[in-house]
Formats: structure tokens, sequence, C-alpha cells
């Protein structure tokens, strides 16, 4: 499964492939080992790195395993997909056990967040992240998880002697046709996540299925090569009251004030008529607005569509003209 | 043809006619509307999802602005449901798994109990706390307009989008723009793209006649960012606004007209001088 590549400053290991192994006649299993046999930085279910193939593309893999905060192995699936970009080819062709690989630290988009019950839904090498998470939740008393899991064949079905018990629902479309997924969807519960990973039709099938759900309760994990740049959440300071606004990754700047109570006048909502302008008083913008001039991007940032580069940026109503 | 006159060629004509019962949410199509002086469509936006901490009260009589409401501006997942108000006030709503369509909703809005339940499913879908759901703004004789923020006239306002100036946009970006993003009353082809802008007429003019009825040009819509929604998914996924700023060096797409001389517009009807 690939994630967006890494911000630059991320933290980069060089890991040797230790063993191999398909489980699929597509799907290569890649244990990473540190050379030295030191632990590697922890991570916890659903987290990603991205690993730089041979043939140099830089490509994000979900690890499949629980993790823990020293794990001894990285393991990632890989997929051949012979009509991509290239980058599965190279580690389908180009790694073998000893190959070096240079490995981010692990960091983790679609993070497993407290629910007292989980539904998940995996198409394909979607279940990378999802075997992490189900793993790590079944190791726990108590734990109400249901899978519904879609390939195309019993043999293109990775982890499927682990993945068939009394929750799971592992449907192949050769021979059963496509699954209706609408008896799971139909009851949306405010105590009940759901967790979706796979290709982007089915993530378009599930989020339309899911418009009655609350939108905090459903999790889909974003493929590489979106056109919305990488959104990520950070915290805005009002200055005049302090006040710590939490801004996430799919919410504005200024809607995220305003659902503070901070009153922010707005107009066109898209970056151009200049109407949200704020004071920038201390942090980094991440400017995507069209009013702006570079000098004037020193001091002011438009909420409407413009971001933090910064984990926290102090802003303030507009000064008088 | 229904109110054509031999001799004078039309501007263009009507291709669809579209009424928004409920504010933000799905356009419900039309086959003839008829329109009477200072009124919009009957029934456009007679209801809206106000927000609980807002300034709407039961029995405002006044226009507010858009930020007022729940709107495709800031709460785009609304456009992901497929929503229908019947004439008796009866909200459906339904959500797609693939090809079939399922009921998620009915809600008699006339009724305490209806609007209850439609307030707790709209909480849960705009991720709102139990209990902090919309009210279900609804005032006899008013409209939760966009353009009602600016007064009663318009209020009464309706909205055309010529699709001409549409395939234009798409044209000059090299994307696909679906109509159903600028949420107009009324869309008409035939017309050159942008003409319609011109049509903008003083107070003393004539006006234009639509289908039966005669109606005056009277603003040019300014776009925000309700328009990036695409209606189909619910997804905001291309920069309207930004794109015609950067095509056309401004953000409009669209009229607003006033009702001079009642009468009946069906598809097909001229738009004519």
């Amino acid at each position: 499964m690939s994630s967006p590549p890494e911000r630059p400053g991320t933290r980069h290991l060089v890991l040797r492939v230790a063993a191999t192994s398909d489980l699929t006649p597509t799907v290569r299993r890649f244990v990473l080992r540190d050379p030295a046999g030191r632990p590697l930085p922890g991570y916890e279910p659903g987290a990603h790195v991205v690993v730089t193939t041979p043939a140099g593309h830089l490509r994000g893999y979900s690890l499949v395993d629980p993790g823990g905060p020293a794990p001894r192995e990285y393991v990632v699936c890989v997929r051949r997909d012979d009509r991509g970009r290239g980058g599965s080819r190279s580690m389908h062709d180009d790694v073998t056990v000893g190959t070096d690989l240079v490995v981010t630290a692990p960091a983790n988009t679609f993070a497993l967040r407290p629910a007292a019950r989980y539904l998940f839904v995996a198409g394909g090498i979607g279940i990378t992240p999802v075997r992490a998470m189900v793993r790590w939740l079944r190791a726990r008393p108590g734990a109400d998880v249901r899978l519904v899991y879609l390939t195309r064949s019993p043999a293109e079905t990775p982890f499927r002697d682990e993945l068939g018990g009394p929750g799971d629902t592992v449907h192949h479309s050769a021979g059963g046709g496509r699954l209706d997924l609408w008896p799971y969807l139909a009851e949306p519960a405010d105590d009940l996540r759901l967790y979706c990973c796979g290709p982007p039709a089915l993530l378009r099938a599930v989020r339309a299925a899911t418009a009655h759900w609350r939108p905090s309760r459903v999790h889909t994990e974003r493929f590489a090569g979106g056109t919305e740049g990488a959104s990520v959440p950070f915290t805005a300071v009002w200055a005049p009251d302090g006040r710590r606004v939490q801004v996430p990754a799919d919410v504005s700047l200024l809607t995220a004030l305003r659902r503070d109570g901070v009153r922010v006048d707005a107009s066109c909502e898209a970056g151009v008529c200049g109407t949200c302008r704020l004071t920038l008083l201390d942090g980094v913008a991440d400017h995507r607005d069209a009013v702006l001039t570079g000098p004037e991007r020193v001091g002011h940032v438009m909420a409407c569509v413009s971001r933090a580069r910064t984990s926290e940026i102090v802003v303030g109503p507009p000064r008088a003209a | 043809m229904p109110g054509a006159t031999a001799g004078v060629p039309p501007l263009g004509r009507v291709r669809a006619l579209h009424v928004y019962p409920v504010k933000g949410l799905s356009a419900q199509p039309l086959e003839r509307v008829v329109l009477r002086p200072g009124e919009g469509v009957p029934g456009d936006r007679r209801y809206a999802l106000a927000r609980a901490d807002g300034r709407y009260r039961p029995g405002l009589r006044e226009g507010l602005p858009k930020q007022e409401f729940h709107a495709l501006v800031s709460d785009h997942r609304l456009a992901g449901l497929d929503t229908h108000l019947d004439a008796a006030d009866v909200l459906t709503v339904r959500v797609a798994m693939d090809t079939t369509r399922h009921e998620v909703l009915r809600a008699d809005l006339r009724t305490e109990g209806g609007r209850r339940d439609a307030r707790r499913f709209f909480a849960r879908v705009l991720d709102l706390p139990e209990g902090a759901g919309p009210e279900i703004a609804h005032e006899p004789g008013r409209r939760f307009t966009d353009a009602a923020a600016a007064g009663d006239g318009p209020m009464g306002w309706l909205s055309l989008v010529n699709l001409a100036s549409v395939r234009d946009l798409g044209a000059r970006t090299g994307t696909t723009v679906d109509p159903g993003r600028f949420r107009a009353n009324v869309l008409v082809d035939g017309l050159p793209p942008w003409s319609e802008l011109d049509l903008v007429d003083s107070e003393t003019g004539q006006g234009l006649r639509l289908g039966g009825a005669r109606v005056r040009v009277v603003r040019r819509t300014r776009r925000c960012a309700a328009t990036e929604v695409d209606p189909a998914t619910g997804v905001r996924d291309l920069p309207v606004v930004r794109l015609l700023d950067q095509a056309y060096g401004h953000q409009l797409m669209g009229v607003y007209l006033e009702v001079l001389a009642a009468g009946t517009v069906e598809q097909d009807d001229e738009l004519a001088a």
C-alpha cells in the first residue's frame, strides 16, 4: 500500500533484507532488520515506511505487523504491478536477501483510534495495514473486530490462513461476484469505527455508502499520487486570547477557527478574494492562496486555503490597512 | 412552443429547471415552474440547516449570511447525500452503495418528531456533538438563499447559469465542470459564452422574456468555494473559483433574475429580448 512521501527531515535508516517469501504469485514479503541487530524505531499498527527501491523510486509500504516500542524487524508486503511506475517491479526484481535498503522511520497516517467496536474493509493488497490493526486488536481482551476482506481469488489472498475466523468475511470476486457491502455499512454508530484500505474504486464506493456516518468514524487510507498535496494537522494559536485550535488534515484553518468560536470574515473560501486574511505572527505558513504577494506572505495568511509548515502557527485578526 | 413569438430569434433556451428545497442539499428537477413577480422558484431554499450556535432563531424575519447555515461551502459532505423533499415537507435521504440507493432517513419536517430525527441525523453527518445538531430552519414566506442576506428583494431572486459559459470554463482549463456545481434554478443554452453577464439590466429596462414570464437580469453571481464540491460525490475536487480567476480574471458564473411579470417556464422555453 502506498502512502504520500515523507516531508524532508525525516530520519532515514539503512536496513538489510533478512528474509523474503512469496505470499501469493504476485505478493512478496520482505523482512527488514538493522545490519548490526539493533532494535528499530517503534511504531503502532497502521504505520508505514518509505522505502527507496534499488531503482530509486520512493514507495510507501504499510508495516504488516502490530509493532511496538522497539521492534526487531519491519515487515512489508509488496504486490508486483507490471503496469505501475516501476517501484514494485524493482522491489521484486532487484531485492534479495542481503540487499541494503534506505528506509524512513515509521510514520502513521492511518492510526487506530479508540472505539468499542471496529469494522475493517480491505481490498487486495490493502490488507497490509489492516492485518497489523486486526492482529493488534485481537491480541487484547474484549476486542470486537469484524473484517471484510475482498480479493480476486483464494490464490490471490495474502494472509488467508490467518484471516477467516468467525468475525471475518473473506470474499473472492472471481466466482463470488461483487460483495454487497451495504449490510455492513447500513447502521453507523458512534462507538463503531470503520477502517478501509484498498484500491481507489473501493475507497470511493465505501465513502459514498458511508455518507450518513459520522465522518470522524470513517478512516480511509489515502493512496500515493493524490492531487490535494499532503495536508497534515497543525495547531493554530489565536493571538488575542492564546487559545489553541487544532486544525485536522481535512479541515481548513478558517473552519477550525470558526468551530472554536473565532469570528473570521470570509467570502470565496477558495484563496482568491482576500477577505479572510489573518496576521501571521509566528511559525511558517504553507501559502496556497492566489492573493498575497511575496512580501505580504511574510506577515499574513489566508485562512480559507493556507495551512502551516510548522507544527504550530500563531495568527491574529487582520491589521487595519 | 409555449411562449414563442414569431420573428424574434431567441437568445437561448431553457435546458433544465431546478429547485433546492433545503439549502445545501440536493437539487430537484422541475418540469415547469410558475413564476410570480418578486418571488423566486416556489419552494426554493424554504428550509435550511441553521448552525446551532449561530444567529438564526425561529421567527427571524430577516436574511442571514450563508455562514450562519450548514452548506456546501463549509460542509461539502452534505453533497454526498441524495435528498428529496416532497410537497408535504417529508425529507427522504438516501446513500448509494454501488448502483443501489438505500434510504437512511425519512422525516416529516412539519412535525416536532420529524425535525428531531432530522436534527439528530445531520448532527451525525456533520460530526457535531449529539444535541448540537442544526436547527431545521423554516420561516413561512421566506427563503434561505445566499442573496437573502442582501435584503428581502434579493431573497426573491432566482439564479440562471449559461451552459456555454460552463463549457467554456472547462475547455479553457482542461477540466470537465458539472453545471450542477453552480446550483442554479435555470440552466440555459444557446447563448454565446459569458454573454449572460452583459444582460444585467437597468431598473427601468423592459427585461427579458423567459418562457411565459418576464424577468430582469439584476446581478452577476460571484462564486464561492461551494462550487469546488462535486455534486455527484460530495468530494471537494476542483478549485472552480481559482480556475475562473486564472482564466478570466473574475469569479463570476451566472446571473440573478428578478421576476417582473408572472408566467410559466418549461424545458425548451425561450429566453428572448
